[in-house]
């Protein structure tokens, strides 16, 4: 399995951590985040899932779109802090 | 006012770090400075500069001064001074000449009328004429706007970007709390958003009582603890209580209580403790009450959605009541009957509207029963072939009942198939297998039951395990043999034959009584 390490050497993955962290209170949706990291809303889509999958991120799923989140996890935002730095 | 002036320090600072990166102001002075021999271009911050600033600036660079006595130097910064305050003073590029015969000048950096500084040049070995200095003066002005624009858009984007990005925030969290119209899973949904959104601990959501007196407890998040405390609050005490008698948020370091406002105060949601130990902000308090006016148009939705809902499922009781009184001797324990069908859809994981269609659909399945005569419903021997042909035509005429009730349009296929049997031989089109639909098929099956344990008047009912045979005999023919597995599973569990037994014995005793 990825760690958050592996997935932070993908570029995609890396600017949408690097977002969430620097916003810690966004909620968003696929197509938002595609504009705030200026990436297709396809290949965003698929890296946010796998970012729920490593608990960096929390899927708020509705009938209608699902938004992301940061995690609450201190100890995931803090190794994140410390990668990102 | 002091925020003003530290916003307009950090602008002054920020223009001038851009003015000594910028490439174009180093190409102008490589240009001019190639053209009019100067080896020292110079940038003042200071507005008003004092001697020590000019010393400061210039002395270490500017090899003549580093060789004269201080009475020399003093007298050349004395001219240098002199030609900052022309240039302020008349808003334009001054010349200057050194004690050393040599040249300099200084230009206003300017926005408007308001002044930030100088670009001066010294040390100039050569004359410079006038046209070349107005051509200087133009283009470092128009390097100035430049630089002066990317700082204001830099700035503007700096200020837009996290706005835009609450703003997005705020319209997904509309989009999530508007897709449920089940309370039940809404207040939890909006506690959880509002939890995320302030990065907080603790989320209670009250709704107020008919009376208006007291705050319930509805959906409270607590993600330090597993279980949170449900507490009711008196309208007017503590923070919630404040919120919604004043009609306006109430904050404090550690908590924020927004209340819910339609046309009418209808509840409050109480923020507590933020994650990171810091006390709430008005900007957290303006973006709470934006969530909370979102939420109280979906928490007023689900609410009129439940309230018809409750209006729908009364009509159709009533119904079913009218149509129980036509069946003199008979009794349909409905609430286990309900129960039995739910639990089948449930083992499909069917979703809650199709559980919702099923449910209605247990109640008003024979509903077009009404147009059969008393006589045929009521009699005690075998039908005829017209009087069964009347019979078969209650699905029909069920539907033709129902289909004026919007809500009511997915039950149509149910009712309209519930009596098609597996294998091709039931009514009314004879379909077959998976061309009957799956609730339709569930619907049989538990029809069938039903009607097996109802005393009819032309037969004793069967008792719970002889029926259950029944229809477990009759699996692959008349019902679908998977979703007669499902049924026998269901008919496994305790708590749904108790319900039934129950509901059979206190007929019985009142029967008896």
């Amino acid at each position: 399995m990825k760690t958050i390490q592996d997935f932070m050497k993908s570029a995609i993955h890396l600017k949408i951590i690097k977002f969430y962290h620097e916003n810690q209170a966004s909620i968003d949706t696929p197509r938002g985040i595609a504009t705030w990291v200026n990436e297709e809303r396809a290949v965003v889509k698929n890296a946010l899932e796998d970012l729920v999958k490593l608990k960096v991120l929390v899927a708020h799923r509705s009938t209608s779109t699902t938004g992301y989140s940061y995690t609450r996890d201190k100890k995931i935002v803090a190794r994140i802090g410390r990668l990102l730095t | 006012m002091e925020e003003e002036k530290i916003n307009s320090h950090a602008y002054h600072q920020e223009l001038f770090n851009r003015l000594r990166k910028s490439v174009n102001l180093q190409k102008e002075e490589e240009c001019f400075g190639c053209y009019i021999k100067s080896t020292l271009w110079w940038l003042l911050e200071k507005t008003k500069p004092k001697i020590p600033d000019l010393k400061k600036l210039i002395s270490n660079s500017c090899s003549c001064l580093k060789n004269r006595v201080s009475k020399r130097r003093s007298k050349c910064l004395g001219i240098l001074a002199d030609a900052i305050n022309k240039a302020a003073a008349n808003r334009t590029i001054v010349k200057f000449s050194c004690p050393e015969g040599l040249n300099g000048f200084v230009h206003p950096i300017m926005q408007g009328d308001k002044l930030y500084g100088y670009i001066g040049s010294c040390y100039t070995g050569r004359e410079i004429p006038s046209e070349l200095l107005d051509i200087f003066a133009s283009y470092t002005n128009t390097i100035v706007t430049e630089v002066q624009k990317e700082l204001e858009l830099s700035k503007l984007y700096e200020t837009l970007r996290p706005r835009a990005i609450a703003l997005s925030t705020v319209h997904t969290v509309h989009r999530l709390i508007g897709s449920t119209l089940n309370l039940n899973e809404l207040l939890p949904r909006i506690a959880r958003l509002s939890l995320q959104i302030m990065r907080a601990n603790r989320c209670s959501i009250k709704l107020i009582d008919a009376k208006k007196k007291v705050l319930l407890p509805k959906a409270t998040i607590d993600l330090r603890q597993k279980k949170a405390r449900l507490k009711k609050v008196k309208v007017g005490k503590h923070a919630p209580g404040k919120a919604v008698k004043l009609g306006r948020p109430i904050r404090g370091a550690d908590y924020l209580a927004t209340p819910l406002i339609d046309e009418d105060v209808i509840g409050v949601i109480t923020i507590y403790d933020k994650v990171d130990g810091k006390p709430f902000t008005a900007f957290d308090q303006e973006i709470m009450s934006t969530l909370a006016e979102q939420a109280v148009i979906a928490i007023k939705n689900a609410q009129l959605y439940k309230e018809q809902e409750k209006l729908t499922v009364g009509s159709i009781k009533s119904l079913a009541a009218v149509l129980d009184r036509r069946k003199p001797g008979t009794y349909v324990p409905r609430a286990s009957f309900v129960r039995i069908t739910l639990a089948m859809g449930q083992d499909l994981h069917m979703d809650s509207d199709t559980l919702k269609s099923l449910e209605y659909a247990s109640i008003l399945h024979d509903a077009g029963e009404i147009v059969v005569p008393d006589e045929v419903l009521t009699k005690p021997s075998k039908l005829t072939g017209k009087e069964y042909d009347m019979v078969k035509e209650h699905p029909a005429a069920g539907v033709e009942i129902i289909k004026h009730i919007k809500a009511l349009k997915s039950v149509i296929p149910i009712i309209l198939y519930h009596h098609e049997n597996y294998d091709g031989t039931g009514y009314p089109k004879g379909l077959k297998k998976d061309r009957i639909p799956l609730s339709a098929r569930i619907m049989a099956i538990v029809s069938a039951f039903e009607a097996m344990i109802t005393n009819r008047p032309y037969r004793v009912s069967k008792n719970i395990n002889e029926a259950i045979s029944e229809i477990a005999k009759n699996a692959g023919t008349q019902f679908d043999p998977k979703l007669v597995d499902v049924f026998l599973k269901v008919m496994r569990r305790k708590d749904i034959r108790q319900v039934l037994e129950n509901e059979l014995r206190a007929r019985s005793a009142e029967d008896a009584a």
